[in-house]
């Protein structure tokens, strides 16, 4: 083989041919020759590069340097400037920078990239990008060197646990699947991500489609089955074009199939997508679904390691969960076992969002504290307001206050603190958030998706809500407080799926540490935090307003009167208390009481 | 199976691995309250009645639903399960329009006993939500949305024991409901009107349009007999109150059906409009009229006696006045048969029973239309299809088992279905009177078949035990007979052989006008089916009881009764 110290890539797409890519190439290839660098020097073609628009364009490496817009009177100095002496030449650069990942972006502090180590890094869409980052030699290795019950062992000692929220031992599951009689098997991965704001599941499975259908491989070779779906929320097209396309040379490379990588092993799977219910993450509802049913969750025992679907034994994990398998195996257990608390082991995705300045994804080591998460990570709430509360675990999770800023995250300290781990949602909210309209919006959510079949959750949420509207709306009576605790505590015992024993969540976890609130709603009829509108007042200031008019001509509902130059009033029987008045005075002279 | 040891509030309990702690309980007699669950009906899980507390769980278990499992300790009634039961009342209460007073199963409402039951007397959020309307377009059974708790019991009914699937549910969350397929009012729906959702609603959100009001269940008679208008003999329990039938359900886990009903049974018998004959009618210058029995069989007896006599029996009548019928012809010399065509014979295979085509690998229609005529056995055969047997069909003509079948053919092409059906263990054919000999033919390799035949009428086997034959392919049009003798019983004379023999003396006995009726010289009442005593003969050739609901009205004999008195006169 021989060996070359640059390589020219020259774009060859149909844009670039046609403003003369190939004829440069030529060219090029003559003047290397011409000035004695034909052995130092390989050209060769690339289908695209990104800046066909200003083409021809070719990309140097190992420099990384982009020249575009060539013509071929620019070859020879660019050969005798650039590649003979070394000089980039600056006039011919291409302006193009590859978009950059909005979503993901480079790693803030603290964080540590594991289940997100390829995302936005390799072309989710080119198998090989994959495998030249060690992808399906995790799969290569448990095929021919390891027996499904050491795979086991090993993501056993891995502490692994469900990221779908329960956090229930991968390794465990799999083995109850394992030694559970009947056949076929199925290993299904859980991809209906429907929590409000949390996208961690979508970002792997756009862009790492493969290290979550490796991962489901090797599930289905330590667990024995012959067949695997991924259930993933039609909201999410992308993610499933692309994971059919990755299936699709799975399939094509040997991956997935009959006799995988030439062993006896065989395994195939598919996408099926949602219909848009959130109660199709529950895993029963989900397999409902699957099999062409109502998604409706269905009690357990019988798990559906024993009778999932179809009646068969079925695995059902997270995408998190298997996106992470393949680096457990080939990295071992003890690296994944090395990160975390003493309980939760290895690293976490959250969705950020909320009233902090970096909102996105994160990946964390359990054990980090909420405070790093929020001002390290999170680079602190916006506009330097004071924190609030968080809220972990989705809509069925819970909001923490202050006191809990300094206790370590992972899956046992978040049960004992009232909340959940759940998939990845947090949602930081700033002191100017109101817990009581908090939890009604969370209610009304829960309620809106509540599937329907069992009572408790069907009515009962509906008359949590119908408290919680009421107390935002100023008409809450003194034994509401007990009536949502009575409430909550039956929803909870009583309910079908962890939908509705979640489903008070918000409403216990915010009474438990922000009781306060409720009181000054129900009985002052004052919202703390100024956000609920049937208590509060927009007045304005006679000594700040200039009599811009500015508010009154913005008013949606002409309730503001007053003359040029001179203070403003605001009618309040005409005020719907939209707040636009406060948004565009210039001298703050709109207050909210 | 193998034994299974639990406790149940601190008893000992033997159970069978693989049934729930409700079934054990309830063998050990101890009694878990239900409500969405049903024993004809697979285990929902979703009203929470029957929540129980099994140690070493992290929540309440469903007992409808849960396992038993070896050494197993289940609390039935502590005070947290009676709070939770309570609670799920309380929320079914004020969810939509359960105010009793006004409701028609007020007293045999299974919601209201449970109230009753936990002391549930009044409820904290007393709002009903917003009214829905009722759907009312189907002839037999309301829908009324506002009674609807949800158990789904009906879509599960719909589904697993008539294998119609017109029920299911719109929307989700708290603005579910009941709806007949997408949507559409429930007489313009799929729904076959076999009414089995009305016999399992718990409530009152379904409605029997005929007898709603019509009395409690302390105030009624239950009679159980078997159903006359086909011949595969569902047995019925009728409910009635004094000498007014109100419904008609059908009784669980009896054979041949099951359990399962059809319009045809449940509901058609009890809308009856043709006019009753409730005494003898002799024809007087042209015209009938009534008549007394003495001078009614006077005038009988002397035509038997003296005419070639021809005699026709329709089958839907009992065994013993098809006896009577067949021994009174006998008697005067007559010429006798049933009017039912002649149902060939397979030639090979053993007979098999109805609740066999839930027992079989393959199952092989062949000049049959069961969903039509003999509709129990077109249910089960489509439920089979839905726990995935195949079903192949030879000569049938379209009106929906094609959607249930994996092969349809005519004929000529009968050897495809063989072929398929080679490999099964224990094939079943179900044929009719439209199995031709070549289907016979060709189905003959597989001689290890069993065969169902859909004797066709309604007691056309019992009339073929009494020595009645089908005169189907006679020449009875000849002028050898003057005397023609109808035993009709309430069948009409449609969809049989029915000569008309112009000139003949025509003696009709039957329980309603009909054409023929109107054409007759003298015409004997007949009672029905409700009024019977006797027996049936159904399509498998069991012997099956008729027992009367009601008494004959006023003027009407029992048929036999009549025959055995006509043949004491010649």
């Amino acid at each position: 083989m021989r060996y070359y110290r640059s390589h020219v890539m020259v774009c060859t797409s149909p844009q670039c041919v046609d403003k003369g890519a190939r004829t440069l190439m030529k060219r090029l290839q003559e003047e290397l020759a011409a000035q004695g660098l034909a052995d130092e020097v390989a050209v060769l073609e690339t289908p695209h590069i990104g800046d066909c628009a200003n083409g021809p364009e070719i990309m140097v490496y190992p420099d990384r340097v982009h020249y575009a817009g060539l013509t071929l009177e620019d070859l020879p100095s660019l050969v005798e400037e650039y590649f003979k002496k070394g000089r980039v030449v600056t006039r011919l650069l291409s302006q193009f920078r590859p978009p950059v990942d909005k979503e993901l972006g480079p790693p803030k502090p603290k964080e540590v990239r594991v289940v997100l180590r390829n995302c936005g890094k390799i072309d989710p869409e080119n198998i090989e990008d994959y495998i030249a980052e060690d992808g399906y030699q995790a799969l290569a290795k448990v095929l021919t060197e390891m027996t499904p019950e050491q795979v086991i062992e090993e993501i056993l000692a891995s502490g692994l646990r469900g990221r779908g929220g329960a956090g229930f031992p991968t390794g465990r599951k799999w083995q109850f699947c394992r030694a559970a009689a009947g056949s076929p098997k199925y290993v299904v991965c859980n991809a209906d991500e429907g929590d409000p704001g949390a996208f961690m599941n979508r970002r792997v499975l756009e862009g790492d489609p493969h290290s979550v259908i490796e991962g489901m491989i090797i599930a289905a070779y330590a667990i024995g089955a012959s067949y695997g779906y991924i259930y993933c929320r039609a909201e999410y097209p992308i993610a499933v074009r692309t994971l059919r396309e990755a299936i699709r040379q799975a399939r094509e490379y040997g991956f997935l199939g009959q006799n995988i990588l030439g062993t006896d092993f065989s395994f195939d799977l598919e996408v099926r997508m949602g219909a848009g219910a959130f109660v199709c993450g529950e895993e029963t509802a989900l397999m409902a679904s699957i099999e062409g049913k109502r998604g409706h969750p269905r009690t357990r025992p019988p798990f559906p390691a024993v009778s999932g679907l179809w009646g068969k034994p079925t695995n059902i994990n997270n995408v998190e969960s298997y996106a992470v398998v393949p680096q457990i195996i080939l990295k071992g257990s003890a690296w994944y076992a090395s990160m975390g608390t003493a309980t939760s082991k290895g690293t976490k995705t959250f969705a950020l969002a909320g009233d902090v300045n970096n909102t996105g994804l994160i990946e964390v080591p359990f054990g980090i504290t909420m405070r790093e998460i929020i001002y390290d990570v999170g680079g602190g709430i916006k506009g330097g307001k004071g924190f609030k509360a968080v809220q972990t675990g989705g809509p069925m999770g819970g909001c923490l206050p202050a006191a809990y800023l300094d206790v370590p995250v992972d899956y046992e300290s978040l049960t004992s603190a009232g909340s959940i781990m759940g998939s990845g949602g947090m949602v930081v909210m700033d002191e100017e958030t109101c817990m009581v309209d908090i939890a009604r919006f969370f209610m009304e959510f829960i309620q809106d998706e509540s599937c329907g079949k069992c009572i408790p959750c069907r009515v009962g949420t509906r008359h949590l809500l119908e408290i919680l509207e009421r107390i935002c709306a100023g008409l809450g009576k003194p034994d509401d407080i007990e009536e949502l605790e009575h409430l909550s505590s039956l929803i909870r015992r009583s309910s079908l799926c962890g939908l509705g024993q979640g489903a008070p969540n918000p409403v216990v976890t915010t009474l438990r540490h922000f009781r306060s609130e409720y009181e000054a709603h129900i009985y002052d009829k004052r919202c703390p935090a100024k956000v609920c509108r049937a208590l509060i007042r927009y007045e304005i200031d006679p000594a700040f307003c200039t009599g811009c008019t500015l508010c009154a001509r913005n008013c949606p509902v002409n309730a503001i009167s007053g003359e040029r130059r001179q203070p403003h009033t605001i009618n309040q029987e005409l005020c719907t208390r939209c707040g636009i008045c406060k948004q565009v005075c210039k001298f703050d002279a709109v207050t909210v009481s | 199976m193998s034994e299974v040891h639990l406790t149940i509030n601190g008893l000992q309990v033997t159970a069978q691995s693989g049934q729930t702690i409700l079934e054990a309980a309830r063998a050990a007699g101890i009694d878990i309250p239900t409500l969405c669950h049903h024993p004809m009906l697979s285990n929902h899980g979703a009203c929470r009645m029957c929540l129980v507390e099994v140690k070493g769980m992290r929540t309440l278990q469903t007992a409808c639903t849960c396992p038993v499992a070896e050494g197993m300790e289940v609390q039935t009634e502590t005070d947290e399960i009676n709070e939770c039961r309570k609670f799920s009342l309380e929320l079914l209460f004020s969810e939509r329009n359960h105010y009793c007073m006004f409701c028609q199963v007020s007293g045999d409402c299974e919601l209201q006993a449970l109230a009753y039951r936990y002391g549930l007397d009044h409820w904290r959020y007393p709002r009903p939500y917003e009214k829905m309307a009722v759907d009312a377009s189907d002839p037999y059974i309301i829908m009324e949305p506002n009674r609807c708790i949800l158990c789904t019991r009906c879509i599960r009914a719909c589904a697993e024991i008539v294998a119609n699937h017109t029920l299911g549910l719109r929307e989700r969350g708290s603005a579910t409901m009941v709806m007949a397929d997408l949507d559409v009012p429930l007489g313009q729906s799929s729904c076959v009107e076999c009414g089995v959702c009305l016999q399992v609603c718990p409530t009152g959100a379904l409605i029997d349009a005929r007898s709603a009001y019509g009395g409690h269940a302390e105030e009624v008679t239950h009679t159980q007999t078997t159903c006359m208008q086909c011949s595969v003999g569902c047995q019925l329990d009728v409910i009635s109150r004094s000498t007014r039938i109100l419904r008609i359900h059908g009784v669980w886990n009896t054979e041949p059906g099951g359990g399962l009903l059809c319009v045809d049974g449940r509901f058609r018998p009890l809308y009856e409009t043709r006019e009753r004959i409730a005494q003898p009618l002799v024809r007087d210058h042209g015209k009938l009229v009534p008549a007394g029995w003495t001078e009614a069989l006077a005038i009988v007896a002397k035509k038997l006696k003296s005419g070639r006599v021809l005699g026709l029996a329709s089958g839907a009548t009992s065994n013993e006045a098809l006896v009577a019928f067949a021994g009174l012809m006998a008697q005067v010399g007559g010429k006798a048969g049933q009017t039912m065509p002649a149902l060939p014979t397979l030639g090979f295979g053993q007979p098999a029973a109805v609740q066999d085509i839930l027992a079989t690998d393959y199952i092989i229609v062949a000049g049959a239309n069961p969903l039509v005529y003999q509709k129990v056995v077109g249910y089960l055969i489509r439920r089979a299809a839905d726990r995935g047997t195949p079903v192949a069909l030879i000569d049938v003509p379209r009106g929906g088992l094609e959607a249930s079948a994996v092969l349809s053919v005519s004929g000529q092409y009968a050897a495809t279905v063989t072929e398929q059906a080679a490999q099964a263990q224990a094939p079943l054919i179900i044929y009719s009177v439209g199995l031709k000999p070549g289907v016979a033919r060709a189905l003959k390799p597989l001689a290890h078949a069993r065969w169902l035949a859909l004797a066709p009428g309604r007691n056309s086997l019992g009339a073929r035990a009494a020595g009645l034959a089908p005169l189907e392919g006679h020449d009875l049009t000849s002028s050898r007979f003057d005397v023609l003798f109808f035993l009709l019983g309430e069948g009409s004379e449609e969809g049989g052989v029915m000569p008309r023999l112009d000139g003949a003396f025509k003696i009709v006995q039957t329980a309603y006008r009909s054409p023929l009726a109107e054409e007759a010289d003298v015409v004997l009442p007949a009672p029905i089916w409700a009024e019977r005593s006797g027996h049936v003969t159904n399509l498998e050739g069991k012997t099956l009881p008729l027992n009367p609901v009601v008494p004959m009205p006023d003027g009407v004999r029992d048929e036999a009764e009549v025959l055995d008195t006509l043949r004491t006169m010649m």
